[in-house]
């Protein structure tokens, strides 16, 4: 029998692309997944150069215009403060991006960071099991025992409260989570044929570890990851409240959150905006999470 | 009611005209073209069909259990004359009372987190209400002990992952009859079971047909196997019913060009004569492999604290360049064990695996990653065996990768060329093995384990997940590699006739030994084991047999390997036992030309040579 004859049968290729390029442009295709782009794209630009180019500085007080209401939303409201300002006058547009900036990075650095930590513990863990398993778990439950919150009000308390530092301590003390579910995807994933075909191959354990089953663990847990993020936030703001957080001026949604509690009846838009502005960013990073999960699950599935 | 269901030779089931189309994506494609049978009560219909004819479409059709792109467009079933197809309600109230289904795969069909009895028990007071639960106990355990299970009281208390393949699928059946029903629509159950198991289960359906009075659909895709369960055998190809006759008449004399087809394709242990396979190996050069007294002992911990299981134990034999090597035994003889050990997976326990001059047992895992570009593996499950989410490409360069070999141009090129050389075009390079079929994904796995350019080839099962068709394509494919590359292949298979096909030299594993090696026609035609003979007995096939199953295995359960017996593992099976099979284990002896037996009997029979230490 030829060839020929042989793969007449196969489905027709749909296009000669990469399978990254194909996911990529298969969830570029859906809508969410460019409304969340844009609005996305949005803010970071806007926190970027809005403070820069606008020349309002978000910690400049001035107590003759304090307590301003964003446009249209009451008494003596203007176009030069389009989100209001807070009880010192400050501009609240730009103290939220501002505070976008400090908030995401923080968010963004931790979850990382924990997703680190606890994807290598879980990975070497789960692959190696025996021994290494051990051991790697029964750290996992100590640093499981410890409520997070205690130890960062510790370490915080004794140290000075530096983005470096907070990042650190909310990082490290997140990670076991991570590190319990990924043990467990990767003792199932080891046990499947492929890994065995790739260890007869002569692949090494790194090999199969980093580029055969993280892969195929990851992305779940990166979606958790993104919920994550704004829970850090939360977490920031929480340190900021004990006043363990990034400390004032700069602000950061947590102390902003926090300075408006106070105001919450007579000047409601100081602790919304960053909430608003938190649900703007986790919502838009979750569309684009989410058509890139169903373009990588449908190519996967050869859909 | 057009039938009187009371009137003798009325039908129990009767389906009339009925027509299945598969509609996906604007396409329509009809699976099952204007059926027609009858299915009288205690009648056994087999249906055979290869795959793609639309057998279990059938199956699931009668059983209201379509997926979601079918559509049946026309025609009628017929259950007791009333139409099963308008009268959806009726059709939901007989499902698992009166019709019973039972899959190809226990394993998943059964929930693991529950005892068998417990799952059996509740299906029966599910579909019985009125049955107390200990009524329904006792008839669990006196259906478990109908199909067989040792011990059913205590086994009706355990757990399906302690149960194995074959006993699982009993305990399926026993869930299907447990209702009483009148119709048991059995879809390929043997498939995946071993061939004295699938004979096992083939005789009690027999019986459970005589004793229950139950109509049975049996579909499989094997046609010895189909003659051997029904009383009559229905052929079904590309969704249209080709034929329908009584067994004998079938084999004998075929009415339709593809039944003709297939019977003439279907591969012989005895047909063609002692037509010998191993002219062309020349046994003065050195062995590829040589393997020595392996053992392999595995701890696990059950309920009387820890036990060893031997797994393997002395496992000898040689394989020449050019070698067709076949290791055939059932399941739990230790095969898989032994692959692991041959691949260097695992380390053996005792005993030497030689290969070109390097034990592959005790090598450094650097060199044992040096030593597997020459020897590969190809696995068993075509779809679980390749990383789900590489590329075509990628997956058979990967082996160049590991190994550092040649530039990334040169990897695509050889890439490229290994999948042109199994017959994959190298159109499909960037795509995903998703659309591929289980053949196809096979040819993959080839692809992948030659651009190494190995010396010896290790097929695991490689074709059990095939049919008979794909099979024989593979192999060709393999007798062209062979030619062009000089491979040698080891064959690891549970199938005879595969193993008659292309085999030159036979390895027979029970209980983790090596029983019988022998040359391919000297094992089919002059076994030096009586447990060779007894499989032989069991295969299925349409000749007429050389060795009979009555004269060649004695009713009883293998020994476990935790608990062997001190003599030869075969010797409570065995008719031709005596005192000294029980106190000792028999060695591999000479039986002269290349053949070697361990038996007694072999030694008594044909030299006089002391026997080798036990």
């Amino acid at each position: 029998m030829s060839i020929q004859e042989m793969t007449s049968d196969l489905p027709a290729p749909r296009k000669d692309r990469k399978i990254a390029a194909r996911i990529w442009s298969q969830a570029y295709a859906a809508t969410e997944f460019k409304i969340g782009l844009a609005v996305f794209s949005a803010l970071v630009v806007a926190a970027i150069f809005y403070p820069m180019f606008s020349g309002i500085d978000p910690t400049k007080m001035a107590i003759s215009s304090k307590l301003l209401p964003p446009v249209f939303m009451g008494e003596g409201w203007s176009w030069a403060r389009p989100l209001g300002t807070d009880q010192l006058g400050r501009d609240m547009l730009s103290r939220s991006l501002v505070g976008l900036r400090y908030s995401l990075l923080i968010g963004v650095s931790t979850t990382v960071l924990m997703v680190a930590v606890g994807a290598m513990m879980g990975l070497f863990s789960g692959y190696f099991g025996g021994k290494v398993d051990t051991v790697l778990m029964r750290l996992t439950d100590a640093q499981l025992a410890i409520p997070m919150i205690i130890l960062a009000i510790t370490i915080l308390g004794v140290s000075r409260p530096t983005i470096p530092a907070i990042i650190l301590v909310l990082g490290l003390s997140g990670w076991p989570i991570y590190a319990r579910v990924m043990r467990s995807s990767v003792m199932s994933e080891r046990k499947k044929e492929f890994v065995r075909g790739a260890m007869v191959l002569g692949a090494t354990d790194w090999r199969i570890m980093f580029t055969l089953i993280l892969p195929l663990v990851l992305p779940p847990i990166a979606f958790v990851a993104v919920l994550d993020i704004a829970r850090m936030m939360i977490f920031e703001s929480v340190l900021g409240f004990l006043g363990l957080g990034v400390q004032p001026p700069t602000p950061t949604f947590g102390n902003i959150i926090a300075d408006g509690r106070k105001y919450l009846l007579n000047a409601w838009w100081i602790a919304t905006m960053p909430g608003v502005f938190l649900v703007l960013t986790l919502t838009s990073i979750n569309l684009m999470g989410s058509s890139l999960e169903r373009a990588r699950n449908s190519i996967y599935a050869g859909a | 009611m057009s039938t009187d269901p009371s009137s003798p030779g009325a039908a129990l089931l009767s389906v009339r005209n009925l027509t299945v189309v598969a509609q996906s994506e604007g396409v329509r494609r009809t699976i099952l073209d204007d059926i027609s049978f009858d299915l009288k009560p205690r009648q056994i219909l087999s249906v055979i069909g290869e795959s793609g004819s639309g057998k279990t479409v059938l199956a699931r059709a009668l059983v209201g259990w379509m997926a979601p792109q079918l559509k049946i467009t026309g025609g009628e079933i017929l259950f007791k004359g009333r139409d099963l197809i308008r009268d959806r309600a009726y059709a939901s109230r007989l499902a698992g009372r009166e019709i019973a289904y039972i899959g190809g795969n226990p394993a998943g069909a059964l929930d693991p987190t529950m005892t068998v009895g417990a799952q059996l028990v509740e299906k029966l007071r599910a579909v019985r209400p009125d049955i107390s639960a200990k009524d329904a106990q006792d008839k669990a355990i006196r259906l478990l002990e109908a199909v067989k299970i040792p011990s059913a009281a205590s086994r009706f208390h355990e757990y399906p992952f302690q149960y194995s393949g074959g006993m699982m699928q009993r305990a399926m059946i026993v869930d299907a009859l447990i209702s009483d029903p009148a119709l048991l629509i059995a879809d390929n159950i043997t498939q995946p079971l071993d061939v004295t198991v699938a004979a096992q289960i083939l005789k009690l359906m027999r019986e459970l047909n005589e004793k229950f009075s139950t109509a049975i659909l049996f579909i499989c895709s094997s046609l010895p196997v189909a003659c051997d369960a029904g009383d009559e055998v229905m052929v079904l190809h590309a969704g249209e019913v080709v034929e329908r006759q009584t067994s004998a008449d079938l084999v004998s004399q075929p009415q339709h060009g593809y039944t003709r087809a297939l019977i003439a394709e279907l591969p012989t242990l005895w047909a063609n004569g002692k037509d010998g396979r191993d002219e062309r190996q020349d046994r003065n050069r050195q062995a590829l492999m040589s393997v020595r007294g392996v053992a392999k002992f595995y701890e696990t911990r059950g309920k009387a604290g820890k036990a060893v299981v031997q797994a393997v134990r002395n496992v000898e034999f040689d394989v020449f360049p050019g070698d067709n090597f076949g290791i055939v035994g059932e399941s739990g003889c230790g095969k898989s064990s032994l692959m692991r050990l041959l691949t260097g997976l695992e380390r053996p326990d005792a005993g030497s695996i030689i290969f070109e001059g390097e034990d592959v047992g005790t090598a450094s895992p650097a060199r044992l990653r040096q030593l597997r570009r020459r020897f590969q593996l190809v696995l068993q499950d075509p779809f679980g065996s390749l990383p789900p989410q590489s590329s075509i490409g990628d997956i058979v360069e990967e082996p160049l990768k590991i190994h550092g070999i040649g530039t990334k141009k040169e990897r695509h090129d050889r890439a490229r060329a290994a999948l042109n050389e199994v017959g994959l075009g190298d159109r499909l390079y960037d795509q995903l093995p998703t659309g591929l079929s289980a053949g196809q994904r096979q040819r993959l796995q080839v692809a992948r384990a030659m651009v190494l350019e190995p010396r010896l080839l290790i097929m695991d099962e490689t074709l059990s997940a095939l049919d008979q068709t794909e099979q024989g394509k593979l192999l060709d494919l393999f007798g062209r590699l062979q030619a062009q590359h000089g491979f040698t292949y080891i064959f690891i298979s549970h199938d005879l006739t595969m193993v008659r096909q292309v085999c030159s030299r036979i390895a027979v594993m029970y209980l983790g030994e090596t029983v019988e090696v022998a040359p391919n026609e000297r094992m089919f035609f002059d076994p030096g084991h009586p447990y060779t003979r007894a499989l032989l007995s069991a295969a299925p096939t349409l000749e007429e047999r050389r060795y009979r199953p009555e004269d060649c295995l004695l009713e009883g359960e293998p020994p476990s390997p935790i608990d062997l017996p001190p003599g030869c593992a075969f010797a409570g099976r065995c008719p031709h036992a005596f005192d000294r099979c029980q106190r000792e284990n028999p060695a591999l002896v000479s039986r002269a030309d290349q053949a070697l037996a361990a038996c007694f009997l072999v030694n008594a029979a044909s030299t006089a040579k002391a026997p080798a230490d036990a």
